[in-house]
């Protein structure tokens, strides 16, 4: 027995020890974020939080801005929890925006404490209220970068944001500003493809309904299996309707989210092929998260277009009719 | 002389940091009754589990039949303290029994309708027949002692041990247990007995092992049942009341 | 509304989780004797670190890994658990106590950053609340093959468990091997909660391992009884719990499995035949009327009867 004692203090000395170390590594880099704001004092430092808002500022604000986004790629923002590391960037930022409308459930009141000392915007809300969708409990759906006009509007308001935080850089800001919106035209642009699929094909399942502003603007029916939040356990009644509208509807195809994990997906695949109809994993949308930071997918423009031509191949190809 | 059915030689166990039993030995002849006595925190439980393999050796031997426990298991039997075993268990008195036959049925084996005979069987001598599917909860401190012993005996060993099988017992319980260890004896069986009451000793048993932590004195009871081993074991002063031994007064310090 | 019944998806979720009941059930009846019910939550908790590690290790999803992972941590917990009780002074249920919320809170902490760097799309917040809509044909064969290997290692060693469980050291002059049981047991109990984890969650499969089996009490004086009834109401809360849940709009399915289980429960309390609270008032009852003829002096009756 006393062997036995031995060995379990040395065991636990030693996680002590991994413990130690692991928050030592963790204050080394706080200090690196620290030193790194101070260095550059010319750069605006911009922080938010998912990254269609952040991607597309960085762009706007050119080598006058540093823009950090708390949320990366795969991240659910219904769901995210910000740490004290969090709050730390948050305070070390010279302006903060975030989408607002109820997205980042979970950072409500860091916000509102925030905002008392900072220059603080939730773009979403400064979208004119009557273009906003609601879901059936009279909630807003907070998913507005689906729609390009909508999210023009949104990061117009943002860079206004900008030039009144540094008007020095007033114009330069408005100059990249006309040029990514011009880019946001031609994608507008690219999106008619879409009309290519057949009408009774134009229907597009995911994982929870974050597709509404995009069905709007797309002429398309979407259903999500869990609704506008990813809160909360799925209900063998959600999974079940799903499978009904596949089934009513013949559709070809379903898309797992990046952001979201696929087993309930694949369930209702599974589903509805037992009830006869051969449905397809159509691919993987970006739907709460874009991809990766420094690919294509993880810009905006290059995120919303997988998303179109993931779409449009699983959707234009066979249609269910006959089984 | 019989044979020696059990020999421990300068045996030593500790309990936690405390040495409970210290060179203890001794040796045990067939068809004895030996009554195992000592004060409390003595080590008499802790002998019985020592030679039992229940509790570690820190040094010394002991055996059984010139051989090993290990080899010898199937010959010995063990009533152990009635206290170790939750009686809200939920089984019948019959079930009880029938584990003493675990090792003849054989593992993963079912028991049949030979074994549960003799299961009522052995309940019966211990008088316990009408109890049989009784659920065990709902027995006297005196009945369950008796289903302990029948669940013993049809052990069929050649030795065995009981710890304190008459304490917290009814007076009909006591002389029946006796009646059963008698005819153990007269079988040619082996038993010895960590007995709690020092008083019975010289009516029950026909050897006595004296222990405080090591052996003080082991005999025929009529040759080592004396005043002396007696204050020898206790450490206390003793009170004679009509020349028998009456009241053990145990000092403060051990 | 009853037609959802006959859709796949429903009898997948059905037949799981009422099979995993019965396993629960099953091998939660021995924990209750060994007196190590808290065990069963404890082992449940402290699995999850070891869950995110492999997944943060590893960097795959694959079930098989992830369990893996689930498995040794939750051992190493016990191990803990054991030490802690051997070597200082602290009781068993506060040192389960101890490594239950060690273990659950470092798997938290691990979680969140797991969660920041790859994201939810990871599925392990589902190691917590677990989700059964989700079960699919292959769940059904793993928890068949579970049920199958609890089951019948219980019945084909009933009666080595019976003593195993009831009169420890007996057991041992008979030759039981202790070890060996002590080491199956574990393995069992430590199957059933990995396997469960994954479906259901860390918090509801303790629930099928502790609720069933303490329900089952209340019914019997026989352990072959109770390890069936025990078996019987998991399999029941599982399979109720799903047919609520289902027919509900949106409704999960885990949360009613667990007041299933806490139903039966209320109800063994309440009528069990052996121990309930009504069942033991009326016997009460009884034996008092009985008192009150057995004390009214004969002389009095005598009198009546003149």
């Amino acid at each position: 027995m006393i062997t036995f004692s031995k060995k379990f203090w040395g065991i636990i000395l030693l996680c002590c020890t991994f413990l130690l170390a692991a928050c030592n590594d963790k204050s080394a880099t706080n200090n690196e974020q620290k030193n790194a704001g101070k260095d550059n004092n010319k750069k605006i430092t911009v922080v938010t939080t998912i990254a269609q808002i952040g991607e597309p500022l960085s762009v706007i604000g050119g080598d006058r801005v540093e823009v950090k986004s708390l949320m990366g790629p795969s991240v659910d923002p219904h769901l995210y929890q910000a740490t004290h590391g969090d709050i730390q960037t948050l305070e070390n930022a010279d302006v903060v925006f975030y989408n607002g409308l109820h997205l980042e459930a979970n950072m409500v009141d860091i916000f509102e404490e925030i905002e008392k000392s900072k220059s603080v915007l939730a773009i979403g809300e400064t979208i004119d209220k009557s273009k906003l969708l609601h879901d059936e409990n009279n909630a807003v759906d907070p998913h507005i970068w689906f729609d390009i006009d909508l999210w023009q509007q949104a990061l117009d308001a943002a860079v206004d944001q900008l030039k009144e935080y540094s008007p020095e850089n007033a114009s330069y800001f408005e100059e990249n500003k006309v040029k990514y919106f011009e880019k946001l035209q031609q994608l507008k642009e690219d999106t008619k493809k879409l009309t290519e699929i057949p009408e009774e094909q134009r229907i597009l399942v995911t994982a929870h309904d974050a597709f509404g502003y995009f069905g709007r603007m797309h002429h398309m029916k979407v259903v999500g299996l869990q609704g506008l939040s990813t809160d909360g356990e799925i209900g063998i009644s959600d999974i079940q309707n799903t499978i009904d509208t596949i089934v009513k509807y013949k559709v070809p195809a379903v898309f797992v989210e990046s952001s979201i994990n696929e087993s309930s997906i694949k369930a209702v695949i599974e589903g509805a092929k037992k009830q006869g109809v051969p449905i397809q994993l159509g691919g993987e949308l970006f739907s709460d998260a874009m991809g990766k930071a420094g690919t294509e997918e993880g810009t905006y423009l290059g995120m919303y277009r997988h998303n179109i031509d993931t779409i449009y191949t699983a959707l234009k190809g066979g249609s269910n009719t006959n089984e | 002389m019989n044979e020696v059915v059990l020999e421990v030689k300068n045996l030593t166990a500790a309990y936690q940091k405390n040495t409970v039993l210290r060179d203890v030995n001794f040796q045990v002849e067939a068809g004895s009754l030996t009554g195992i006595v000592g004060p409390n925190g003595a080590g008499k439980s802790t002998l019985i589990k020592t030679m039992l393999a229940l509790h570690p050796v820190l040094s010394g031997e002991v055996h059984f039949f010139g051989s090993t426990y290990k080899k010898m298991k199937k010959r010995i039997g063990y009533v152990p303290q009635r206290g170790s075993v939750d009686w809200d268990f939920p089984t019948i008195a019959l079930d009880v029994v029938m584990m003493g036959l675990y090792g003849q049925i054989g593992w993963l084996r079912r028991p049949t309708k030979t074994h549960q005979r003799m299961a009522f069987e052995a309940l019966d001598k211990m008088g316990m027949a009408d109890y049989a599917n009784r659920q065990i909860s709902q027995l006297s401190g005196g009945q369950q002692q008796r289903v302990f012993l029948a669940r013993a005996l049809v052990q069929s060993a050649d030795i065995y041990f009981m710890d304190e099988p008459l304490a917290g017992v009814d007076a009909a319980t006591e002389r029946a247990i006796m009646k059963i260890l008698d005819e153990l004896k007269a079988a040619g069986k082996t038993v010895m007995v960590v007995h709690h009451d020092l008083q019975t000793v010289a009516d029950y048993f026909d050897h006595v092992l004296f222990l405080n932590r090591t052996v003080i004195k082991h005999g025929k009871t009529n040759e080592v049942y004396t005043e002396d081993n007696i204050a020898t074991t206790y450490g206390g002063s003793i009170r004679l009341i009509g020349g028998r031994i009456g009241n053990v007064v145990h000092p403060v310090k051990q | 509304m009853w037609s959802i019944l006959l859709n796949s998806n429903t009898q997948w979720v059905l037949l799981s989780t009422a099979i995993l009941g019965i396993a629960a059930g099953t091998i939660g009846s021995l924990a209750y004797w060994k007196r190590q019910s808290l065990m069963s939550d404890a082992l449940a908790h402290a699995a999850l670190p070891g869950v995110i590690i492999a997944f943060l290790l590893f960097k795959v999803k694959h079930l098989f890994v992830l369990i893996t992972g689930a498995a040794i941590s939750a051992v190493i917990g016990a191990f803990f658990i054991q030490g802690i009780r051997s070597s200082t002074r602290i009781k068993e249920d506060t040192a389960m106590g101890m490594i239950l919320s060690i273990f659950y809170g470092f798997g938290i902490m691990l979680l969140t950053i797991a969660n920041r760097t790859s994201g939810n799309q990871s599925g392990l917040n589902n190691f917590i609340l677990g989700q059964s809509a989700s079960m699919v044909q292959s769940d059904v064969w793993t928890m068949s093959l579970l049920a199958i290997l609890v089951v019948s290692v219980v019945v084909i060693g009933f009666k080595e468990w019976k003593i195993y469980l009831f009169d420890r050291q007996f057991a041992s002059g008979l030759g039981l091997p202790l070890k060996g049981m002590d080491v199956v047991y574990t393995i069992l109990l430590v199957t059933t909660i990995v396997v469960g984890i994954q479906a259901v969650g860390v918090i509801l499969i303790a629930a099928l391992l502790i609720i069933p089996a303490v329900s089952a009490r209340y019914w019997t004086h026989s352990f072959q009884a109770m390890v069936i009834i025990s078996a019987l109401f998991g399999g029941a809360s599982g399979t109720i719990g799903t047919l609520i849940s289902a027919i509900g709009n949106g409704w999960p399915t885990g949360p009613f499995i667990v007041v299933l289980a806490a139903s039966f429960f209320i109800i063994s309390l309440i009528f069990g035949k052996e121990k309930g609270i009504l069942v033991q008032y009326w016997q009460m009852k009884r034996h008092k009327k009985q008192e009150i003829i057995q004390s009214i002096p004969t002389s009095v009756l005598k009198k009546e009867v003149q």
